[in-house]
This record gives C-alpha cells, sequence and structure tokens, in this order.
C-alpha cells in the first residue's frame, strides 16, 4: 500500500510557529513587548499642505496622455504635489501666490456630452478646489505657454480660443467672472502688456497689440518683420513681464526683442548661431546647421537676460527635434556665453528665476517610456538631479 | 387685358421652382457639393510659389528624400510629411478613413508633400478622427513647412476636431486633396 503524503496540516503549522515564538522570547531573556513600547495607531489623517510658492519650484505638464501638473522642488529633487488638471490643459500662476490657475475643457459624459470650458481655481496652500469661473471656450492644443496668461498683477486671465475662427475671452480673475470676447484674426501666443492689453504674434509677420480696456477693443499691428510660413517664431517666446520685453527665436535662429507697449519696437534681428561664432543657418534643404527646436526649446532667465536654447543640428524644417545642446545666449551681447552638450535629447527646458539659477529639461522618452526630468546648475551645466518617468510637456517656474 | 404684374410673376416662378424642387433635394444637392468639395483643389495653398516646382532631390526636404509610398502604417510614408498624432491605418482605420466609430472633422490642417513615385506635390488634408480616446499607435510627426499657432491652418498640434459630436482626438488621417 502506498503511504499518501500529505500536506502538515494548518494547524500543526500554527502550533509549531507559536513554539518558535515562544522560544525565542525565552532565548531573549525579555519578551520583545517590553523592549520598546509598540507603535501607536496613526492620527486621523490631514493631507498635506504647501508652504508658499517657491522660486526653485517646477510645474511639469505630464503630457498628452497623464492629466495635471507636477510640482517639483529644483533643491530638493523631490515631488510636492499635483496641481489637478484635464489634459490639454494650461496652467497660469498667481503672482500674488496665493493661487493656481488652470484652463481647462471637460465633457460632462467624460469624453462626451456637453462641453465644459472654465478656469479652475485652486488654492496654492491646500490644492484644493476654490472655484470654477466659466468661459466661452478654448483652444485645444498641447505644449504651449502663451494660450492661457495673466496680467494686470493677476487681475485679469486672457484665454486663446479657437473654434477655428482665432479670438480671446478675457477674464476678470478678481471678480471671477468672464468678461468679453475679443475677435483676434490671424493672431494668437499673447503676451500681457501692461495698462493696455495684450500683444500677439500674427500670420502676416507682424505683432498685434490689443488695448482691451474700452467697450471696442482696439487693435493694432506692427509692420510685418518676420515671416510666418518660411522663418517662423517659435510661440514659446522669452517673455519679461516687468521690464515689458519679449525675446522672439525664429527656426533658423534670428533673435528679435521686442519692447511692448501700446505701440512696440522690435529690434533689428542677429543669428544665435553668429553668436556663437559658428556659420548662421538657413532654410535651404540639404544645408547642415546648428538649429533651435524642440517643444519649449527656449528658456529665458529674467534677471540676467540670458536665453538658454535647445539646439540640434540637422537640415531646415527639423523644427520640432529634441536638443542635443544648451546655448546660454546674452541677448543684449549678442553672445552665445556657454554651450552645454546633453547626454539625453531634451524636448523642453525652463529656468528657475533664481539668482542662481537652474535649468529643468525634460528629456525625450522612447516607446511606451515616459522622459526624465533633468535639473542642472544653470551656471556650470552640472547635473543635480535625474528624475525618472517624471518628465512632461510645458515647464514653467514662478516669474517675478 | 394683361398687365404687367411682377407679384404674381414672383408667385408663378417660385411655385414653379417649389413644385420641382424638395427641401431634401436641396439638401442632398448642398450634401453633395459639401462632400466633392474636397475633391477640387479648393486649397490653393503654396500655389504661388509652386509656380515652377523643383522637385530635384537638391530641393527636397529630409522628409521628402526618404519617403516611400508602400506602406502608410509607418512614419516616412510620403503623405505623412506633416502629420502629427497617432496614424488611423494603425488604430482600425485606413490613410484617408477613421477607425470604427470615430468621427471625420470636417476642417483640417494641411500639408504639402511629394509624392516619391511621380516626384509631383500634392496637397494633404490632415483630417483628425474624432469622438474616440488617444489611440496611442504609431505615434509620427512630421514637420515639413510646419509652422506656429498664429497659422493654424500650418501647425499640427492643434486638436482639429471642430464641428465633430465630440472634440476627443483619436488619430489622424493624411487625405489627398489633388495635385499642390
Amino acid at each position: 500500500m502506498m503511504k499518501i503524503q500529505g500536506k502538515p496540516s494548518l494547524s500543526v503549522m500554527l502550533k509549531a510557529s507559536a513554539a518558535a515564538v515562544c522560544a525565542l522570547g525565552l532565548l531573549g531573556g525579555m519578551p520583545a513587548a517590553h523592549a520598546a513600547d509598540p507603535l501607536q495607531p496613526d492620527p486621523e489623517l490631514e493631507a498635506v499642505t504647501l508652504p508658499a510658492p517657491k522660486p526653485s519650484w517646477v510645474f511639469v505638464e505630464r503630457g498628452f496622455v497623464v492629466p495635471g501638473n507636477a510640482i517639483y522642488d529644483t533643491d530638493t529633487g523631490k515631488m510636492l504635489g499635483l496641481v489637478e488638471a484635464s489634459t490639454l490643459s494650461d496652467l497660469a500662476l498667481d503672482p500674488g501666490g496665493k493661487a493656481f490657475y488652470v484652463s481647462e475643457s471637460i465633457w460632462t459624459k467624460g469624453w462626451r456630452g456637453t462641453r465644459q470650458d472654465m478656469i479652475t481655481v485652486y488654492d496654492a496652500n491646500t490644492l484644493k478646489l476654490k472655484t470654477e469661473i466659466a468661459i466661452p471656450g478654448r483652444i485645444l492644443i498641447g505644449g504651449r505657454k502663451f494660450n492661457f496668461v495673466i496680467a494686470d498683477a493677476g487681475k485679469t486671465a486672457y484665454v486663446y480660443n479657437l473654434d477655428p475662427a482665432s479670438s480671446v475671452n478675457m477674464v476678470d480673475l478678481a471678480k471671477g467672472k468672464f468678461v468679453k470676447k475679443i475677435e483676434l484674426p490671424g493672431c494668437a501666443s499673447l503676451m500681457p502688456v501692461t495698462g493696455v492689453g495684450f500683444s500677439a504674434l500674427c500670420s502676416d509677420g507682424s505683432l498685434a497689440t490689443v488695448k482691451t480696456a474700452g467697450a471696442k477693443p482696439e487693435i493694432t499691428r506692427s509692420a510685418p518683420f518676420f515671416s510666418a510660413t518660411n522663418d517662423p517664431i517659435f510661440d514659446n517666446f522669452g517673455y519679461d513681464g516687468v521690464k515689458q520685453q519679449a525675446v522672439f527665436l525664429t527656426y533658423t535662429g534670428q533673435v528679435y526683442t521686442a519692447k511692448l507697449g501700446a505701440t512696440p519696437t522690435i529690434s533689428e534681428p542677429f543669428s544665435i548661431q553668429a553668436a556663437a561664432g559658428v556659420a548662421p543657418a538657413d532654410t535651404k534643404p540639404l544645408d547642415v546647421h546648428w538649429y533651435p527646436g524642440a517643444r519649449q526649446g527656449l528658456a529665458y532667465h529674467l534677471g540676467t537676460g540670458h536665453a538658454f536654447v535647445l539646439m540640434h543640428t540637422g537640415e531646415y524644417w527639423t523644427h520640432k527635434e529634441s536638443g542635443t545642446e544648451v546655448w546660454e545666449l546674452d541677448v543684449a551681447a549678442k553672445k552665445v556665453v556657454r554651450r552645454i552638450p546633453l547626454e539625453t535629447p531634451a524636448s523642453a527646458i525652463a529656468v528657475t528665476q533664481e539668482a542662481s539659477p537652474k535649468l529643468v529639461l525634460s528629456t525625450e522618452g522612447g516607446e511606451g517610456d515616459r522622459s526624465a526630468l533633468l535639473i542642472l546648475d544653470a551656471k556650470t551645466g552640472e547635473q543635480k538631479f535625474k528624475l525618472e518617468r517624471s518628465g512632461g510637456g510645458v515647464l514653467r517656474t514662478l516669474e517675478p | 387685358m394683361k398687365t404687367f404684374n411682377p407679384d404674381a410673376m414672383g408667385e408663378k416662378l417660385l411655385r414653379r421652382f417649389a413644385g420641382g424642387t424638395s427641401r431634401r433635394g436641396i439638401l442632398a444637392r448642398l450634401g453633395l457639393a459639401l462632400v466633392a468639395a474636397p475633391v477640387f483643389p479648393v486649397l490653393p495653398v503654396s500655389r504661388a510659389s509652386a509656380a515652377k516646382p523643383d522637385r530635384s532631390p537638391e530641393a527636397k526636404t529630409t522628409f521628402a528624400r526618404n519617403a516611400q509610398s508602400k506602406d502608410d502604417t509607418k512614419c516616412d510614408y510620403w503623405r505623412y510629411c506633416a502629420i502629427d498624432g497617432s496614424l488611423c491605418s494603425c488604430c482600425g482605420g485606413a490613410v484617408n478613413r477613421c477607425p470604427p466609430g470615430a468621427e471625420h472633422s470636417p476642417v483640417s490642417w494641411v500639408g504639402t508633400c511629394i509624392n516619391p513615385d511621380d516626384g509631383r506635390a500634392y496637397l494633404i488634408a490632415y483630417r483628425d478622427c474624432c469622438g474616440k480616446s488617444y489611440c496611442n499607435k504609431c505615434d509620427c510627426d512630421g514637420t515639413d513647412r510646419e509652422t506656429q499657432l498664429y497659422v493654424p491652418q500650418l501647425n499640427n498640434d492643434v486638436i482639429w476636431c471642430f464641428g465633430t459630436t465630440s472634440m476627443e482626438y483619436h488619430c489622424s488621417t493624411a487625405v489627398l486633396v489633388g495635385t499642390a
């Protein structure tokens, strides 16, 4: 007769374990409970709150598929929280540091139903919803810094809309109310102009300036100064709200500075390549040059007036290609003062507005692989942190 | 005695017109015109500059020099010179048709792409398929003559699901409109 080898029963195992525990206790001479007080149960849980926003923070839009804006502290490399947002939304920071604004579009039944466009207001301390301001529409697009801008020291917001006619929705943030829709044919990418309204880049190569105060908005245009189809200005440009100045960069690397106002003035351009002592680029096929590019290819440090530009080598019409080098351009001196080679090409760049700034770069992600966030010392190019699976779309830092 | 009566004439004309037409008929004809419209090269983008086309390899962009005409599930397929997004041909649709359940956007951004077989430039309408969540397969980003948001019809980042039931982006097609 064959004996069936059975598994030991549960009760036998328990008894054996209990005996072992007792034996261990005896061997140790003292019961474990006497060595230290047992851990106390966790108190009633409350969510963490944030301190006032710091210039070392960066807000990372998590991309086309994953919603929300992750906040990282570039001093520590730690994620601090997430400003909730739907996909294809835009984030703007209250200059007073009290709120985060999200311009977004959602539908009543997920991806269908009634469309609802709004500015969602989150408390900067708790990241909890404060209020919603309904707006009559906004553009759906990813990767743009200047479709939702805050003006008048935080009192006014401008939201760009394309339906597919081009317009701007003006919102009174202090009163939490939509004010009016301003038709803006042929222009987009908004920069607030203090005491006036806003300026925008236009398809005829001009800069439009819109006076928004009156009952009827007044739109004036500069003389055309660039070609919107042959050598366009990247619509993620540099903007200084305090000095009321914008730094524009074209696909071939021409750099313009614009002094904003009721009647803006635009400088003669210079070549970023010439500023680095290399051959200026052109639009001809087969000519290989250094070109500016990437999705968010320019970061502007207001304190020094230096622009940090993602550059790559290739032919013309490669303007979305990620940068293999960062060129630090002293805009006023028209000189590239540093070139920082990158181990992994970067698709977006931002700079903290600190006295000792840090560069934040989002690297290219491979197939099914989310990209990394790199934090570099802007003065030395030294890498301080590499945060895996933390990269994304638009990167934003606090500006004065 | 017959006098000139414009009112009666107008009435007669209208009655004849009304008798010979129907609202549905007019809608059908209007619909036909709308459907047929993209067949005609109604969007003469870059026509002026295409007056004397130079299709030599030296005049072509990197994309055009390396483009192929055999496999429309690859990013280097010639019509994709200015596409951005998931290829509908990888998502259950075709180069010019939406996957099941998705809706063609009636408007689009455009590109001018060179067919490697005949060397001609064609106007391509990149019509998004909408109303389903992002397909997220075969993501391509052709950037020939692609410009920025202030020229939206030549910008491929905009969600072009205008005039559809839902603006949720699913994938992109590349519809041949005509020679450029």
